[in-house]
């Protein structure tokens, strides 16, 4: 591969008390679409406003197609941003704000008219450039965003929680449309969103970051099949864990006593304190001790029903919580609450992940009011 | 159900009533004197009587004679020129007193909005000495004038600056940024206009302070550098005249012209009517 669009060497940013980013490398190629996916705090939306240029790192480098930019100020980068508020210029109509990364950059005016034009008619707001934004719609003002920012043709495109103040079914039209739009252009992007489905949906990889820094980064593939921590696992869908020790012969022993022989990463001495994970989709539900891979013992606490699935939310011996979710076939509920019941996985589908602690997060801050924390002193 | 509404009437007319009352006592003791100085002003004996004794326009005449029209002209450029300089001034120090933090930010506000607070007679005698002191006697008129005006007028400007900076749509300015905008430029095609209203409120409202105010000025002025005002002052010395009227009529009716077209031409309504214009 060539010389990545966008690389970050150890960047770092801290504030006054706090460490809002705690030192990340990363690297996005050209065309791809990277997300930065985490709990509100971890560090995602500074390291959007640390590439483009808001407010200077405290340590680190950060190279746009191979030339470091650290020191260029935002208006010199070439980078496209999405805010989550969109930040339209209101005094100027729908064109005028499209057509205002172009007038910065000196085109001629009817250059500008016909760029401004295909822009409009990329997001399918043919017709609206005589409207203020104020006279558009939450889904149209987003169209009006991501048209300012892709006519310029940015190096880089970043999206900050672009779809977080849509409704619902706009929200999924958009996670589509932008995908989509994203995958035609061939635009080199980064995403920033809190939330899992739009990042398994819309990402060639994600990075998932907790705490000012990435914890796992890989294909929304290998995120979900094969987290590297406890705090991928759960905050990506959702995870039973159990608690157990490495034994010398590699296997994992739970406190139930029960011997897991699940992989066991090269990282992790023997007699390390370790996490037990599998899907609740993964798991199944069984009246007898079934004979061979994970089997625990418990008592049907609550069944939920979703509709398509169904939830089994146990309470197994031992003190800890199981979840199992299974198809709606058609068939009868097999277990009612209070039943005993079985736990039961085959081992392949059983990770093994380090001992994590749970990282408490400080409360988040947009953009702009992290800009001016460079200031407050 | 028709006593009902009767009982109802009565039981809202009571305070309606009062306050019907209370409002037409405002509009009478703020209103009837100006209308009773414009018709006295009409009068065509040597002294001032309402309701006026006959009709003429001879104390009209002299009124706008230079005697009269230069105070006011010199009033008119005096409060223009503070009105465009405590604008000029207060873009700057909102940006740095509402934008930013720092040491001495606390100070610097009650520094600059202290004025304000301050009665301006107490501003015109400290000018008064200071111009004295320094050595800067010559500059007594209109350059003493100005910096005072200046002084005391800039924080109507500092303020209403300030809540266009407040209502400012949060974001924008980086957005500018992100498309290539320099600082300056940020200011010029997103920021300005963003905060016109603002500035031309507090332009209109230093105009107003200007052309009105007499405290400060009745120090400051010396003989050709007479503000209006201080040459209505020293008029009444000797006497309430029609042609002072007359003067009167005209004083409050210009500046009126002046902040309707400059409402009508940038739209001051903006302002007061908030953020009307915003995403």
């Amino acid at each position: 591969m060539s010389e990545p669009a966008l690389r970050l060497v150890g960047i770092e940013k801290h504030y006054a008390s706090t460490v809002a980013v705690a030192g990340i490398d990363l690297e996005v190629h050209e065309g791809e679409f990277v997300t930065l996916l985490g709990p509100s705090g971890c560090g995602k939306t500074t390291t959007l406003g640390l590439i483009a240029g808001f407010f200077p790192p405290t340590a680190g480098e950060i190279y746009l197609k191979g030339k470091p930019v650290v020191d260029l100020p935002s208006f010199r980068r070439d980078i496209g941003v999405v805010f989550q508020d969109y930040a339209l210029f209101p005094h100027m109509s729908v064109a005028d704000n499209v057509g205002f990364g172009l007038r910065m950059r000196n085109v001629p005016q009817p250059e500008i008219a016909k760029r401004v034009a295909d822009a409009l008619e990329l997001v399918q707001l043919v017709g609206l450039g005589e409207r203020r934004p104020l006279q558009l719609s939450g889904g149209q003002r987003q169209r009006v965003a991501l048209a300012r920012a892709l006519v310029i043709k940015p190096t880089v495109l970043l999206l900050d929680e672009p779809l977080s103040n849509l409704d619902l079914k706009l929200r999924d039209e958009m996670r589509i449309e932008i995908a989509g739009l994203q995958r035609r252009l061939g635009i080199t992007t980064v995403f920033v969103t809190h939330d899992q489905g739009e990042a398994l949906v819309m990402s060639d990889r994600i990075a998932v970051m907790n705490a000012g820094r990435i914890e796992q980064i890989g294909s929304p593939d290998d995120i979900y099949e094969r987290p590297a921590t406890r705090f991928v696992a759960e905050f990506i869908g959702r995870m039973n864990i159990f608690f157990g020790r490495v034994t010398p012969g590699r296997d994992v022993l739970t406190a139930h006593g029960l011997v897991i022989t699940a992989p066991v990463p090269n990282g992790i001495a023997n007699g390390a304190e370790v996490h037990v994970a599998v899907r609740p989709e993964r798991s199944r539900l069984t009246q007898d001790k079934p004979d061979a891979g994970l089997a625990l013992k418990g008592v049907v606490r609550q069944v939920l029903y979703l509709g398509a699935t169904r939830e089994f939310h146990l309470d197994l011996d031992g003190g800890e919580r199981g979840l199992v979710e299974t198809p709606n076939d058609g068939g009868a509920v097999a277990f009612e609450p209070g039943a005993a019941v079985w736990l039961a996985a085959s081992f392949e589908n059983c990770r093994v992940l380090p001992e994590q602690p749970v990282t408490p997060h400080p409360s988040p801050l947009p953009i702009g009011e992290r800009g001016s924390c460079r200031r407050k002193r | 159900m028709r006593r009902s509404f009767a009982s109802r009437w009565r039981a809202i007319s009571g305070p309606w009533a009062l306050l019907c009352a209370a409002v037409t006592c405002v509009y009478i003791f703020s209103l009837g004197p100006i209308l009773i100085t414009a018709a006295v002003s009409f009068n065509a004996t040597n002294r001032s009587f309402f309701p006026p004794r006959g009709f003429s326009l001879r104390w009209w005449e002299r009124a706008l004679a230079p005697e009269w029209i230069d105070p006011l002209l010199f009033s008119l450029k005096l409060g223009s020129l503070t009105a465009i300089l405590s604008t000029a001034l207060a873009l700057p120090i909102a940006f740095a007193l509402y934008r930013y933090r720092f040491r001495g930010r606390e100070a610097l506000v009650a520094l600059t909005l202290g004025p304000l607070m301050l009665p301006s007679l107490v501003t015109g005698v400290a000018l008064l000495q200071f111009f004295q002191l320094v050595g800067l006697r010559e500059y007594i008129g209109f350059g003493a004038l100005l910096v005072g005006h200046v002084v005391i007028c800039m924080p109507f400007a500092v303020r209403t600056v300030a809540v266009g900076l407040h209502t400012l749509p949060p974001n924008v300015e980086l957005a500018a940024a992100s498309l290539g905008a320099t600082r300056w430029r940020t200011l010029r095609y997103v920021v300005f206009p963003l905060i016109k209203s603002g500035m031309v409120a507090g332009a209109v409202f230093a105009f107003i302070h200007s052309f009105t105010d007499v405290n400060l000025s009745v120090f400051l002025a010396r003989p050709g550098e007479l503000p209006i005002t201080v040459k209505i002052l020293g008029f009444l010395e000797f006497g309430f005249a029609p042609t002072l009227a007359a003067v009167s009529v005209i004083t409050l009716i210009l500046p009126l012209i002046l902040v309707v077209i400059v409402e009508r031409v940038s739209g001051l309504g903006d302002f007061i009517y908030g953020d009307r214009d915003r995403v």
